[in-house]
């Protein structure tokens, strides 16, 4: 608890209200190196990341073994990539729709593909 | 004005955070040994399991769930008849769903399936500091004036922020939390930092009032108010009639002020009893209930100099402070610590002091790390084991070493306490506990001079660049991959870790899953 607070990304000049994209914090010039995390972190402390496990979302480019990028701030809209669980309390991907709305865990932002995994 | 940010069964909380399944269900976290309860959810409180309640007493009358391992995907092919349960279960959870019961049974004399079940977790620090810093974060940037009071605990000063509804606003940050962080908190604001608490505690404990409570204790001050009792301040919510009539504690709305309170902030004190006060521990509870103080009410009507004979300076702040009169100001977070201090419990209590001396090098390893992190170097540290507490014969042996070139080694720190702590260890006794702490920290840019006013300083760098490849190859592969010689040479010490979930959000190869399937 000792940690010393550091601003999150939408201190920095990022609006408050939602986009579907981006925000052009990560891209403006001047900025010093690239941080993967300003690219694609836009809240970190709403932000968590999970393991995918299974194959049935490969046609939408979601891998089995990929990690997904889940920002709960983030009100999911109809067709959004969510985290949801089911009624034993699994969680799932899933594609929102309104019903959802009471089992939904987060909305998925970005998936990691790694192609040579730096962890194992 | 000051805000309490108060996560609900905070280390619960977190464990449900990635298990939506366990929702609903009785579940507590261990103490670290895995000796007692120490977060209950509040189905668990409901049950009667009380903090600190020891898991043996716990798994006489509960059928005992593991927590970690009790996913639905784990649970599902449990389910098929005829299946033997694990070993360690077997006494906990013997027949189940109509089976004839098993002699366990006779022996207990508790029918096994009507122990209710029990969702059972060690504590998982990384998870809970996580989720704690997420907290801070969002708070800071509501205000730069926080206190982080403990892992689930937050005081804010909003003295400088302009809100007209302190209920509302309360209700929107209990919301926010929850829907961004996935934490339920309670949001208790009132002008003193003893009052928020009690705020905060009437929030949890009332559903109707959304996460937030308000309590404004200065602001009525003269005699009863007549034509407007609905709109009377004190514990106030949005601000429609009806959601009014909810807050009332108890459904009891006084019609007087009390001695300067507000009705229904009067209603509140009374309906506090003394030992739930902040500041009122179990010593002092006992000594004012024999003066006829019962409640947080009879405690502020207290005349000062009274307060003061009973409990000293402390009393006469506390009756201040639930009068509405702030006395205990927001502690700085960026003071850097003064004192590390990293203790563990013994596995089993031990007489061998070989494996003192490992725990010792351990508990070091871990505290130098810290010092490290803040940048500090210790002048003093001091090691201390102790027999159990509760046993006859509680003896304690505490050690002490000047470091006259202040150093964050851990080899040197470690070798000299070992050294000291054999020549007065006693073999004829178990010990149960460890303690090393470091004192009068100084910050390693300054390095001071020992008393010849020489520093070795190349052997300095040098000491300094092994401990910082220490902790980069700890924290790349896992607190532990380097380790002293000494250190951990047997693994009594080591804490149970058996029912512990995964460091969900702090290691990328224990992410939570999330399945795609159909």
């Amino acid at each position: 608890m000792d940690d010393v607070i550091v601003p999150e990304a939408d201190d920095l000049g990022t609006a408050v209200g939602l986009h579907a994209g981006f925000p052009n914090a990560a891209t403006t010039s001047g900025q010093g190196a690239l941080s993967l995390d300003r690219l694609l972190i836009r809240s970190p402390s709403s932000t968590y990341f999970f393991r995918v496990r299974g194959h049935h979302w490969q046609g939408e480019g979601i891998y089995d073994g990929d990690i997904a990028i889940v920002d709960r701030s983030i009100t999911p809209s109809e067709g959004s990539t969510v985290v949801w669980w089911t009624d034993v309390g699994e969680l799932r991907i899933a594609r929102w729709h309104h019903n959802m709305q009471q089992n939904t865990w987060g909305t998925i932002t970005a998936t990691i593909h790694q192609l040579v995994p730096i962890f194992d | 004005m000051y805000a309490l940010i108060d996560s609900n069964n905070f280390f619960v909380s977190c464990e449900r955070l990635f298990r939506p399944d366990i929702i609903g269900m009785a579940t507590i976290v261990l103490s670290s040994n895995d000796g007692c309860a120490v977060a209950r959810s509040n189905e668990a409180k409901a049950l009667g399991i009380k903090m600190g309640e020891p898991l043996h007493e716990l798994k006489r009358r509960f059928r005992i769930i593991d927590g970690p391992t009790s996913t639905p995907r784990e649970r599902r092919p449990r389910r098929s008849p005829g299946e033997k349960k694990d070993d360690n279960e077997r006494s906990d959870v013997t027949t189940f769903g109509g089976a004839s019961p098993s002699s366990d049974y006779s022996q207990t004399g508790v029918v096994p399936y009507a122990r209710p079940e029990l969702v059972v977790f060690s504590a998982n620090f990384h998870l809970y500091g996580d989720i704690s810093r997420r907290i801070a974060r969002t708070l800071a940037r509501i205000t730069p004036r926080i206190e982080l009071y403990s892992i689930d605990e937050a005081f804010l000063d909003l003295g400088e922020l302009n809100i007209s509804d302190y209920t509302v606003w309360g209700r929107v940050l209990a919301a926010r939390i929850y829907h961004d962080i996935g934490m339920p908190v309670s949001v208790g604001i009132a002008p003193t930092k003893t009052l928020c608490k009690l705020a905060a505690d009437y929030a949890k404990h009332h559903p109707e009032s959304q996460g937030s409570c308000f309590i404004d204790a200065g602001t009525s001050t003269s005699a009863p108010r007549e034509r407007r009792p609905r709109r009377s301040p004190g514990v106030e919510r949005a601000g429609s009639e009806q959601s009014d009539a909810s807050t009332r504690v108890r459904g009891k709305p006084l019609t007087k002020t009390i001695d300067g309170f507000a009705p229904v902030t009067a209603t509140l004190l009374a309906s506090t009893p003394i030992q739930s006060i902040w500041g009122i521990g179990w010593r002092l509870a006992p000594k004012l209930k024999a003066e006829g103080i019962r409640t947080a009410l009879d405690l502020a009507r207290l005349r000062p100099q009274r307060a003061e004979q009973l409990m000293g300076v402390h009393g006469r702040r506390m009756v201040a402070e639930l009068c509405g009169m702030s006395c205990i100001p927001l502690q700085s977070i960026h003071k850097p610590q003064q004192v590390v201090s990293r203790g563990r419990q013994f596995g089993h209590d031990t007489n061998d002091f070989s494996v003192i001396e490992a725990a010792i090098a351990s508990m070091t390893t871990s505290a130098t790390a810290a010092l490290r992190h803040e940048g500090q170097l210790a002048t003093r540290a001091s090691a201390r084991i102790t027999t159990h507490r509760l046993k006859p014969g509680y003896q304690a042996i505490s050690r002490d070493v000047h470091l006259y070139t202040p150093t964050s080694n851990t080899g040197t720190i470690a070798s000299q306490l070992a050294r000291l702590m054999q020549h007065d260890f006693d073999n004829h006794l178990s010990y149960h506990k460890v303690e090393v702490t470091l004192w009068d920290l100084v910050p390693d840019t300054q390095l001071q001079t020992d008393v010849f006013g020489t520093v070795d300083s190349q052997a300095h760098t040098r000491s300094t660049t092994l401990m910082h490849t220490l902790d980069a190859l700890n924290s790349k592969h896992g607190n532990g991959t380097l380790r002293y010689a000494a250190e951990d040479l047997s693994h009594a010490w080591h804490p149970r870790k058996t029912l512990a979930s995964q460091a969900y959000t702090t290691d990328w190869l224990q992410l939570p899953e999330i399945y795609a399937i159909q």
